[in-house]
């Protein structure tokens, strides 16, 4: 028998039960659309990640920080992984800036306070650096909206970002260039300790970077890194940021060693490969872990698949005897049952990984329009307002469609290697 | 100088126990049959006398538990699974319950046999067309076996079974699910088609209207052959 004519009566088997084969097909769509949303979920959460780490992230920097931890951990909140009795301090850029191929470094004074405007008031971070070098480093995120930043700093200036000044994202501001706004924090070194206050006048308000990095941010307040050391009464920097001649691999090696080197191995020295790297290996931990939830729902399909088949073997085992007794071959037989999996695989897959790719564009505009509504210095609110654009590679396309198939294919090799060993006399006295 | 003629089937010694629950049941008890080229042949016998399971072997749709069959002098014991499969497809068949594939149209079923032994589509919808015509059902060629009477669905079978030109055509009580006006016209075809296309048939049946028609006629009680007569 041709391979067209096993195909076109399997598919006249299926079309005969269109509830049944409907149902047994929807298993292998929510399967296979499970894994088609959940990897390009993932897969597009990964690329704009790595696209905003990028953005904030020079790729020719080397980020310094107590301690010895290399992870991106060391990057935390707190800077604080290695012995608590070594501090990185801001002077320290000068050592930093006589490695060979280093072009500057720049010192970051980070300290939580609020910020008060005639409107609210919010918990922030306040950053202190030196705006010229900063923006030297960051050229293309650290740049002003509105307003200017200065490049000789006045001490009374302020630079804000985006966030800051339209935390709702909806043109309701709560402070703009040339408002003022209190800054408050505590002084931990009084005792008992004081919140101590200076008012200051916002001369630039950056334009949106989005996302997330260990560069400028959307939800920092900016203020010369002198003002920084006189308000916290410290000299201990929470990072420092190295830019180096060129992001060649070598460079960062060598820059990172003699880094380390000059700090007694008592900093952590992480460069945005590295960063990129670690984010790139745990979203293959993670694509692995819903790609194996999600394929569990298809294994279930498979079961719903072989027990319909063995049904349908039990009603049809008449009409394999009539094929038999006409000559049909055993193996045409097991040809036949397999191209009605083949049939349902191929069905299945492909509702699936269309509906899963709608599934995926609903979930991301879900996630992609929560942002904006939380107030600055929210964590949340920087990764809330990312738009995720769902991607579907080649690999998860046909690897989905193969695995649909395949897993339709598997669990109906039993009872069509059973429908094939039928006796045909016997089959044809079933009742 | 003497020629040997192969007879189209011939058993020797037939035998075929069945186990029935756990008591066997001699359904064949050494049955001795020659048919011979456009031979026209009626098995009669009561019920249980071992008419169907000798037709069955005869078909290569069972095996025997001892003796042999020979079709065209080839030792059906030999043969494997495959071989049996290329057997059958020239062989026709007629079962009492017509056997017709449901859902697939009278056409259908006579080109999935020729589909079966892989001829083209438009050569299968060409000979099924003709054969249909041969049997009186031209006009119902697109109609499923639910749309036909009981006569039009044993035709479809009939024409199903020349499909492949069989060596000889197997009949099973073809007459003994439908009336007798119905029955008549299927005979009248069945004999019509040993007479002008010299097809060698073999008839298992109760019906006294066929027997009066066949050429020869066997009679069988308990597994065995006990009269045997040239009409």
């Amino acid at each position: 028998m041709k391979v067209s004519d096993v195909f076109s009566y399997a598919f006249s088997a299926i079309k005969l039960r269109k509830l049944r084969a409907g149902l047994t097909t929807l298993g292998v769509v929510i399967g296979i659309a499970a894994i088609v949303a959940l990897l390009s979920i993932s897969e597009g959460l990964q690329d704009t990640i790595t696209e905003q780490l990028q953005t904030g992230f020079a790729t020719d920097t080397l980020i310094v920080s107590p301690g010895t931890s290399t992870g991106v951990g060391a990057m935390g909140q707190g800077g604080q992984m290695g012995p608590v009795d070594f501090h990185l301090l801001v002077n320290d850029t000068q050592a930093i800036d006589d490695i060979e191929n280093v072009t500057m470094s720049v010192a970051i004074v980070q300290k939580p306070c609020y910020i008060k405007s005639d409107k609210r008031e919010f918990m922030i971070y306040v950053v202190g650096v030196d705006f010229v070098k900063y923006a030297n480093i960051y050229s293309s995120t650290f740049v002003a909206e509105s307003g200017e930043i200065p490049s000789n700093p006045e001490n009374e200036t302020v630079v804000v970002g985006k966030r800051v000044s339209d935390p709702w994202d909806n043109g309701t501001l709560f402070c703009d260039v040339n408002h003022a706004v209190e800054i408050i924090w505590t002084n931990g070194t009084a005792r008992p300790p004081t919140n101590e206050t200076c008012t200051r006048h916002i001369t630039a308000v950056l334009k949106e970077i989005g996302g997330f990095g260990i560069g400028p941010s959307d939800n920092r307040v900016y203020i010369p890194i002198s003002q920084a050391q006189s308000f916290f009464r410290t000299d201990e920097c929470y990072m420092i940021i190295v830019k180096l001649e060129n992001d060649d691999e070598a460079t960062i090696e060598s820059v990172s060693e003699a880094i380390r080197e000059a700090f007694s191995g008592q900093v952590s020295v992480t460069s945005s490969t590295a960063v990129l790297d670690i984010v790139s290996s745990i979203f293959s931990t993670v694509e692995l872990f819903l790609g194996g939830i999600a394929a569990i729902s298809l294994l279930v399909a498979g079961i719903g698949i072989m027990n319909i088949m063995i049904v349908s073997l039990m009603e049809r085992t008449r009409e394999i005897g009539i094929l038999k007794a006409l000559g049909m071959k055993s193996r045409t037989v097991l040809l036949i049952f397999l191209s009605e999996a083949v049939i349902v695989g191929l069905m299945g897959a492909a509702i699936g990984i269309a509906s899963g790719w709608g599934l995926a564009h609903v979930v991301a505009r879900i996630f992609g329009g929560g942002g904006g509504i939380m107030p600055p210095g929210n964590q949340a609110a920087a990764a809330g307002g990312m738009t995720i654009t769902p991607v579907l590679t080649p690999t998860v396309f046909l690897g989905s469609f193969a695995f649909g198939v395949i897993v339709s294919v598997i669990f109906a090799l039993y009872p069509a290697w059973r429908a094939s060993k039928l006796k045909p006399v016997e089959a044809l006295r079933y009742e | 100088m003497m020629s040997v003629t192969i007879s189209i089937v011939e058993t020797i010694n037939l035998r075929k126990t069945y186990m029935l629950g756990k008591v066997p049941v001699n359904a064949l008890q050494g049955v001795n049959l020659k048919v011979e080229k456009g031979d026209f042949l009626a098995i009669l016998g009561p019920s249980g006398s071992g008419k169907s399971t000798l037709l069955n072997m005869i078909g290569a749709l069972d095996k025997p538990t001892e003796g042999k069959v020979f079709i065209e002098g080839v030792d059906v014991s030999t043969l494997k699974d495959n071989e049996l499969a290329d057997l059958r497809r020239r062989i026709g068949f007629v079962f009492q319950f017509f056997n017709l594939i449901p859902r697939l149209t009278a056409k259908g079923n006579v080109e999935l046999t020729m589909a079966i032994l892989g001829l083209g589509k438009s050569e299968r919808r060409k000979r099924a067309e003709e054969l249909l015509e041969t049997v009186g059902l031209k006009e119902r060629a697109n109609h499923k076996p639910a749309e036909l009477s009981g006569g039009e669905r044993q035709r479809v079978a009939i024409a199903r079974a020349l499909a492949n030109n069989p060596k000889f055509l197997l009949m099973d009580e073809p007459t003994g699910n439908i009336d007798s006006k119905t029955a008549n016209e299927v005979i009248e075809l069945v004999k019509r088609l040993n007479e002008e296309k010299g097809v060698t048939i073999i008839i298992v049946t109760h019906d006294q209207q066929i027997t009066s028609q066949t050429k020869r006629t066997v009679q069988m009680l308990d597994g065995l052959i006990i009269q045997e007569q040239v009409n």
